[in-house]
């Protein structure tokens, strides 16, 4: 992922030093280890407006644009649940260095209608800039003397050149790009590439619409700070964590995917659907999660990988088929995308909450995997082990993802299909399988050594049995033996032998020697990395322990992991400390400090830094429990609160 | 390779049914086992999907690849079965209680999809594995345990209900005339589309009103009308379906109601026009052609 020497050497010599300390220094003011400059190129800009606006398309187009000019690129959004009004907004965040997390502060602000400037205000970094439409009234709004103003005539130049309202956006991302001094054929190709497909009169009407931008900034000789130029031709993927959960899938062999809208899962299902003819796979939107689930293990059943996928709420509906797939050892892969519970909660919003949920639910007693990818890298080839594991053991198996890392945009190096090879497990075939005796059933639960049975599909001649979701004996029929009903448990208990040789090692981030842990489990990934590099500056030796298999957990490997850490400290997007907890009753092993946020939002490197770096000048003495909230409460949903 | 003429012999199974002596659910394994024999069905090709219930344990008596799932979700887990490999011939059961009671919103679905499948519901009109509580299907005034003052809710009408709500083939018959019943399976199964049999099934031990007797008087079959029952057409089939309520369960027409053509759901996924799912070769699918979009 980094760049070498020759690609810095590319970096435009004329680039201002100072320009992008002050973000940082502003953002960590007033915190008790100084954080110098961490990176030489890291800048922010936002797009922002009400629901409906396009930020979303606008957002993405601008992770294209500087993915394609050779940046490591962060595009995330924040939106509210409803569809029109509120405010919605998508950060992105580049550099030349690996960066895989929203900032706290945007450099540059694209305004798209009054709130958005009054909401991004606090948020703007020194020296930051936004434009906005002239059109708009800001006078009663509080202004900043360290944040320069471009109003522009947005809507009279999209007008100008033939657009519609609607493509105001357009003009503003080009007036974006000038005043960053990019070049305009880099979002010139992405236009045609994105809308081509609606034919050449929209392609033609959005990039006169941000030609239209882009020469109005240009022409107007703005005195601005960044010259950000395109470092190399990079062919690199720009892609949210659901669709490589997706794409992951679709590598490791599913063939079926059943669903019922709900976010933040929902754009897996969509992306699905919209590829279901290329990859011959099925997608079903079914009238329930009860459906969902129970159609996917149905499918699974009859011998196609099947998955199906939701958030919390819709995977309480799921539990009673989560055991059912377990009791009749039927394969099934749950997507769990998490949204702050419990409830309906925030559905727009963040939370690393169903972990422990994810773990216990259901009646009874069973193996289970629980996965958890912390970048999109992960959220591939772990969608793809899902589907192995699920098969090979006949178990259920959940992936943990969070709005955060299932919404947000990353730009990402192309996966490797070679490491994600597929195993089907015990899957017998009619050639190898002997006649029945008459009126007889094929032992589909046959006590094995090592737990997993083989299974037959249905079509396959002197398989035939029942699988079933009451206790049974080997061929399926149900069985209320005291003696067979202990065996059957011991056997599917004894997967869980071969399911924890399956658990990978956490990765270690940072200098593995380093003595200051900080513990982590899927998507709180992205910022502790981030956190580790501003920390480095600051004269902070820690390293970062992530773990993506989060259960079972193996005692041994945590040990391992943990061993020569003088302080471990735990950083989740919730509130009970949940990984903690499955740490202490998998390992014993206790963690010294909890850094906890659960106000929705995820962590942001700077306010991970900024709590390890006042553990580290307190000698690691105070409170155990750390609990990090947004200074900056600025609601999205209700913008009459403000007034607006 | 030569195949063995398919017999009934070929659908039974060694396991004894845990029914009631008497039970009418004895009377649709049997028609059903002759039905898939009569069509020549192999029992591998097959599945049964039931859900839970007196009723759903039909799998295990009935020798073909079964799934014995959860209370109400029969007809879920079959639609996936039937996707996944649409070749197979699907059959979905459940009793009263399990279809239109706690998988009633699934029943109403499926009926809009016309998934080539079939789908028996064996209507005994009450809870029978939990001891005898009312069901959505039991009549008016009836005292069960959980009705002591006797239902006061209106019963449901699972007849109309699939006239209206899509089914390409809505039946009944009576557990106590298996030929008949048997009959109607095999039309039932050869229909292309989704097929509701839902057969009065008399509960010996908990059903002290809808017995035997009861049926064989009231009972009469739609096909020996005079004249002909139309069964394409709608209004007439939505008549006959309100006649048990009319006459006060005097008459309980069997037989088949109402029966159109409707491409399958299966037939709109031009993926799955050649092979079936399960067919295709997983083991290194390439996913670089979805790469284009995301550069």
């Amino acid at each position: 992922m980094g760049l070498s020497t020759h690609d810095l050497a590319a970096f435009p010599a004329s680039f201002p030093d100072g320009a992008y300390s002050i973000r940082l220094k502003n953002a960590c003011a007033d915190k008790a280890v100084e954080f110098p400059k961490v990176v030489p190129m890291d800048f922010a800009c936002k797009i922002a407006a009400q629901a409906g606006a396009g930020v979303m398309v606008t957002g993405r187009l601008l992770v294209r644009c500087f993915s394609r000019g050779g940046y490591n690129v962060v595009g995330y959004p924040e939106y509210p649940s409803l569809i029109r009004g509120g405010h919605n907004t998508v950060q992105v965040r580049i550099s030349d260095k690996p960066v895989s997390s929203p900032s706290e502060k945007q450099d540059l602000l694209i305004a798209l209608n009054k709130d958005a400037v009054f909401y991004q205000m606090p948020s703007m970094s020194k020296g930051g800039a936004i434009i906005y439409d002239e059109l708009i009234d800001i006078g009663k709004f509080p202004k900043r003397a360290d944040v320069n103003m471009y109003p522009l005539p947005l809507s009279k130049l999209t007008q100008e050149a033939g657009g519609t309202e609607q493509m105001k956006n357009m003009a503003a991302l080009g007036a974006s790009l000038a005043m960053i001094r990019y070049p305009f054929d880099v979002i010139e190709h992405l236009i045609r590439d994105e809308f081509g497909r609606k034919g050449e009169e929209v392609v033609k009407k959005n990039i006169d619409a941000a030609k239209a931008g882009y020469n109005h900034v240009k022409s107007s000789h703005f005195d601005s700070k960044w010259d950000i130029k395109p470092l190399r031709e990079r062919k690199q993927l720009v892609i949210t964590g659901n669709e490589a959960i997706a794409l992951g899938a679709l590598r490791g062999g599913m063939k079926f995917y059943a669903a019922y809208p709900m976010t933040p899962a929902s754009s897996i299902l969509h992306y699905l659907v919209e590829n279901d003819r290329a990859f011959n796979i099925v997608v079903k939107q079914t009238e329930d999660e009860i459906a969902a689930i129970n159609y996917a293990i149905g499918a699974s059943f009859a011998g196609a990988r099947a998955m199906t996928g939701t958030s919390g709420g819709g995977f309480a509906l799921m539990v009673e088929a989560l055991g059912m797939a377990a009791m009749s050892e039927t394969p099934i892969v749950v997507v769990i995308s998490q949204r702050s519970g419990p409830s309906t909660g925030l559905p727009t919003w963040t939370e690393q909450g169903d972990l422990g949920f994810a773990i216990h639910a259901s009646q009874g007693d069973f193996p289970r995997v629980v996965l958890a990818p912390g970048d999109v890298q992960e959220c591939f080839y772990l969608s793809a082990k899902a589907l192995n594991l699920a098969e090979k053991y006949q178990v259920p198996v959940i992936v943990l993802s969070d709005k955060h890392l299932s919404e947000t945009i990353f730009s990402t190096e192309l996966f490797n299909q070679a490491k994600a090879k597929i195993e089907r497990g015990k899957i017998v075939e009619a050639k190898d399988l002997a006649p029945l005796p008459q009126m007889s059933r094929w032992h589909r639960y046959a006590l094995t050594e090592d737990g997993v049975s083989p299974r037959t599909l249905p079509g396959t001649p002197n398989g035939e049995h029942v699988a079933s979701s009451y206790e049974h004996d080997q061929t399926g029929f149900s069985s209320e033996s005291f003696i067979m009903r202990s065996k059957q448990v011991d056997k599917r208990a004894k997967k869980m032998e071969l399911l924890l040789k399956e658990m990978a090692e956490p990765t270690i981030y940072g200098p593995r020697d380093a003595k200051i842990a900080i513990v982590g489990w899927g998507s709180t990934k992205l910022a502790a990395i981030d956190a580790l590099a501003i920390l480095e500056k600051a004269g902070v030796r820690a390293k970062f322990i992530h773990f993506t298999h989060v259960y079972p957990l193996d005692p041994k490997i945590v040990k391992k992991a943990f061993r020569g850490c003088k302080v471990l400290i735990d950083v989740e997007n919730n509130s009970a400390a949940q990984f903690a907890q499955v740490v202490k009753e998998s390992a014993g092993a206790e963690m010294d400090f909890h850094i906890l946020k659960y106000d929705a939002r995820p962590f942001f490197p700077e306010q991970i830094a900024e709590e390890v770096g006042k553990l580290a000048k307190n000698e690691f003495k105070g409170e155990k429990r750390i609990e990090v909230v947004e200074k900056e409460d600025m609601e999205y949903y209700n913008t009459q609160r403000y007034g607006l | 390779m030569m195949m063995a003429e398919i017999t009934v012999m070929d659908f039974n199974a060694k396991e004894r049914p845990q029914w009631c002596p008497g039970c009418g659910n004895f009377g649709i394994m049997t028609a059903l086992r002759s039905a898939l024999a009569e069509l020549g069905i192999p029992p591998h090709m097959s599945v049964i999907s039931s859900g839970i219930g007196c009723s759903s344990k039909m799998p295990h008596y009935v020798r073909t690849y079964g799934f014995e799932g959860l209370h109400g979700r029969s007809l879920p887990v079959a639609s996936g079965i039937k996707l996944a490999n649409h070749k197979l011939n699907v059959i979905a059961e459940g009793g009263d209680g399990d279809g239109y009671g706690i998988g009633m919103g699934h029943f109403q679905h499926i009926m809009r999809r016309n998934y080539d499948l079939t789908y028996i519901v064996h209507n005994n009109q009450l809870y029978a594995l939990t001891t005898g509580q009312a069901s959505p299907t039991t009549q008016l005034g009836v005292k069960t345990k959980t009705t002591p003052y006797g239902v006061v809710e209106t019963p449901f009408n699972p007849i109309a209900s699939a006239i209206l709500g899509g089914a390409t083939f809505v039946s009944r018959a009576f557990a106590g005339d298996t030929t008949h019943l048997k009959e109607i399976l095999k039309q039932a199964m050869k229909h292309r589309g989704f097929a509701l049999v839902d057969v009065m099934q008399p509960c010996v031990t908990f059903n002290k009103l809808n017995t035997y007797e009861f049926f064989t008087k009231r009972c009469y079959k739609l096909e020996e009308q005079m004249p002909k029952h139309d069964i394409g057409d709608r209004s007439v089939a939505l008549e006959k379906a309100f006649e048990p309520e009319k006459t006060n369960y005097e008459k309980i027409p069997i037989g088949v109601f109402y029966k159109t053509e409707r491409a399958t759901y299966e037939d709109t996924l031009p993926q799955i026009k050649d092979k079936a799912l399960v067919e295709y070769d997983v083991s290194d699918v390439d996913i670089s052609g979805a790469y284009e979009d995301m550069i």
